[in-house]
């Protein structure tokens, strides 16, 4: 599993490392401000995120918001401050989990796992809503259009799928683009 | 106290030590949650989570009568909410099963109150995200009609029925097939 970490404390960066190393994970990355984590993030395509809350440029939280923004990563964020305001933001952000500082090795890799484990889960949701959310409305788009060709036009419902059809393939533009122009056209 | 959250949330602890126990009502009731319910044993876990429908349960992997990884997965099984597991050991074998139990989360003892009011309000939000997810796949279920492009060209509108086990079986719609045929 390739880690990316941020953290702007050189001892503590090379502890981090030090301790994923030993828990099994490979460090992708090392970012030593929030910034450099959303650059680095966008490059390397870690697999988790484990970001320092305190770093200059941008905050751990901003940081794990922009890459969320960018791609869906796992996410732990390391603070020494459990204060319920950085916890509501960070929890607001997205993140899957929130280490307090000090921890001990054996506080990371379960945070880790689980961490990845419930994001894949949630991703894998995600994807299958947006596929179906996406042919719905493909669909609904097609019957309006199909509908207005039929009420606008006088064509036979065989005759408007039909029409939508071969704008679609002459065009090469989906059904569903096709759909909503006619529908723009004619509504 | 967090008053802003209109809704306190409801947690149920099992533990069968009792200082732990009334170490993790103290924490979490000092951060505006509600406990609802303190099991001792397993299978206390398993009854209170049905009578007192919490929002969120933290388990004693080591408890007597049934681990709480099997707890886990009694109450998983019957209700989804996110299920935090406690314990003192970090093994990977262990994170594993409390995971295909359904366990949301994993914290090592001994804790802290910054340990576990973070974990929980985590897992309070990243996973109602992940069931308004499941509902809305769910609510897609039955038929959807989708245009799959077929050799030449042609786009065939075609229904998928998503079954309640979870597989999907294709049928073209046969008054439109010889539309396009």
């Amino acid at each position: 599993m390739r880690v990316l970490i941020a953290e702007d404390e050189t001892l503590i960066r090379l502890d981090l490392r030090a301790m994923l190393v030993a828990a099994g994970f490979e460090v992708c990355a090392e970012a030593k401000t929030g910034q450099e984590a959303v650059d680095l993030a966008a490059q390397v395509r870690p697999d988790v995120a484990i970001l320092d809350v305190k770093m200059p440029v941008l905050d751990g939280i901003e940081a794990a918001r922009r890459i969320l923004a960018e791609q869906p990563t796992p996410i732990v964020i390391v603070s020494a401050y459990g204060e319920e305001e950085l916890v509501r933001r960070a929890v607001e952000a997205g993140v899957f989990g929130y280490l307090t500082k000090p921890f001990r090795e054996g506080d990371l890799g379960p945070a880790i796992r689980t961490a990845c484990a419930r994001h894949d889960d949630l991703v894998a949701l995600r994807e299958e809503t947006d596929t179906l959310a996406e042919a719905l409305a493909a669909r609904k788009a097609i019957e309006r259009a199909k509908g207005l060709l039929m009420a606008k036009e006088g064509l036979t419902e065989q005759e408007a799928f039909g029409r939508l059809r071969s704008a679609s393939q002459t065009s090469g533009r989906s059904m569903r683009v096709i759909a909503e122009a006619i529908t723009a056209t004619l509504g | 106290m967090n008053e802003r959250d209109d809704t306190r949330l409801r947690v149920l602890i099992a533990e069968d030590e009792t200082i732990i126990r009334a170490d993790l009502r103290g924490l979490l009731e000092d951060n505006g949650m509600a406990v609802c319910g303190e099991a001792r044993s397993g299978r206390e876990a398993v009854d209170l989570a049905h009578a007192l429908q919490p929002d969120v349960a933290i388990l004693d992997i080591r408890m007597p009568d049934l681990d709480g990884i099997e707890v886990c997965r009694r109450i998983y099984a019957e209700r989804p909410i996110p299920v935090i597991m406690l314990t003192a050991f970090a093994e990977r074998s262990l994170v594993d099963r409390a995971l295909a139990a359904g366990a949301f989360t994993y914290l090592v003892k001994p804790f802290r109150e910054t340990d576990v009011i973070p974990a929980v309000r985590a897992a309070a939000k990243r996973h109602a995200e992940l069931l308004e997810a499941r509902r809305w796949v769910g609510k897609s279920a039955q038929t959807i009609s989708v245009g799959v492009p077929s050799q030449g060209g042609y786009v065939w509108p075609v229904d998928l029925h998503r079954h309640a086990d979870g597989t999907v079986s294709v049928s073209v719609v046969p008054d439109r097939t010889e539309s396009v045929g």
